[in-house]
């Protein structure tokens, strides 16, 4: 009688083993057509830019998060396209060949530099290689750091 | 290697001390399933992924965690920043304080202080990814019973965010475990006579 239930694993043997290694199969799963997006504002808000995979706690609403001031306001303009942008580029870990969302991965990307450089040009570095760094003191180190407070 | 930015992946603004809920908290910081362990367990196990998915997944999501490690560490930074001794020692923090001050350290709710045992990296990227599905969902039910737990909107809201985060690395290490046992797994004939 078979047994479905008991398969062995099958894994292809590994680089560090050059004798024995044969390249992977081509299996390429396709994404979910029905992929609805939030925004990168709602995205943000939500934690999640994936329409179908949000899933709410009891009758809790998510924080719609403000600027107070204009610093605030491009700081999250900022986050809203980094957290989209890596929204995808975990999606795209999976689905590599998903041409359309490479495209708007890109395109979130893009913005997401435009804000970080136009933030750290009036308000300060966020990252080390930023250009925002040839003033005297170091602004590095001028700056409040994350677990501070505020936007 | 890794390129620390200045900020927080969420922003986190709490203006009101409350040391019971950073005892709960600071759980997920030292406790099993949290963040401290979810990104050790993702980042040691994306070695041996049999491709290139699989390493640029673990990757990915064990490198948010570590921001996530920084989100819970902000939490309990400032629900107990202005805290007096005799307040830390009326919540039952007096221990922790007495070993460590106001620093963070990776300890569970009840004080048991972390251990790598919390998690498993066992060479076998199925088990492994099962592993990860069940840490996130075990993750955002602990986020389920802090909200509960939870009076302040300042510390609601990350912690539905934190919630939200771990439903969708869920789906990720799912999409992953249904590709890689579609291609590993579908063209091994069945055992017979078992």
């Amino acid at each position: 009688m078979n047994n479905y239930n008991y398969l062995t694993n099958n894994y292809p043997p590994q680089p560090s083993d050059p004798i024995h290694f044969t390249p992977l199969p081509q299996i390429n799963l396709m994404p979910n057509k029905n992929m609805q997006l939030f925004t990168p504002k709602e995205a943000l808000d939500r934690g999640n830019l994936f329409a179908n995979l949000y899933d709410p706690y009891k009758n809790y609403q998510p924080v719609a998060l403000t600027g107070k001031n204009e610093k605030e306001k491009l700081y999250l303009d900022f986050i809203r396209m980094a957290f989209a942008a890596h929204e995808l580029n975990l999606y795209l870990d999976n689905f590599p060949n998903d041409q359309s969302m490479i495209q708007l991965f890109n395109d979130y990307r893009q913005k997401s530099d435009t804000l970080k450089n136009q933030y750290e040009q009036k308000y300060g570095p966020i990252d080390i290689s930023s250009n925002a760094l040839n003033t005297t003191p170091f602004a590095w180190v001028d700056q409040k750091w994350p677990w501070e407070g505020g936007i | 290697m890794w390129k620390y930015e200045k900020r927080l992946q969420y922003p986190i603004n709490i203006k009101k001390k409350d040391l019971r809920m950073a005892k709960a908290i600071l759980t997920q910081y030292g406790g099993a399933n949290g963040e401290l362990a979810a990104a050790l367990r993702y980042l040691d196990q994306r070695y041996t992924m049999p491709d290139d998915r699989g390493k640029a997944l673990l990757t990915d999501i064990g490198t948010e965690e570590l921001s996530h490690v920084e989100m819970i560490s902000t939490m309990v930074y400032q629900l107990t920043k202005d805290a007096s001794v005799a307040e830390l020692k009326a919540a039952g923090l007096d221990d922790y304080y007495s070993e460590h001050g106001k620093d963070l350290y990776p300890v569970n709710a009840s004080g048991v202080p972390f251990t790598v045992t919390y998690f498993a990296a066992v060479g076998d990227p199925i088990a492994n990814l099962s592993e990860n599905m069940a840490a996130e969902q075990k993750a955002r039910a602990v986020y389920e019973n802090l909200i509960d737990l939870a009076t302040d909107e300042d510390v609601i809201g990350p912690l539905l965010w934190l919630r939200q985060r771990e439903i969708v690395h869920f789906n990720r290490f799912k999409e992953l475990y249904d590709y890689y046992n579609e291609k590993y797994n579908s063209k091994i004939e069945p055992r017979n006579n078992i």
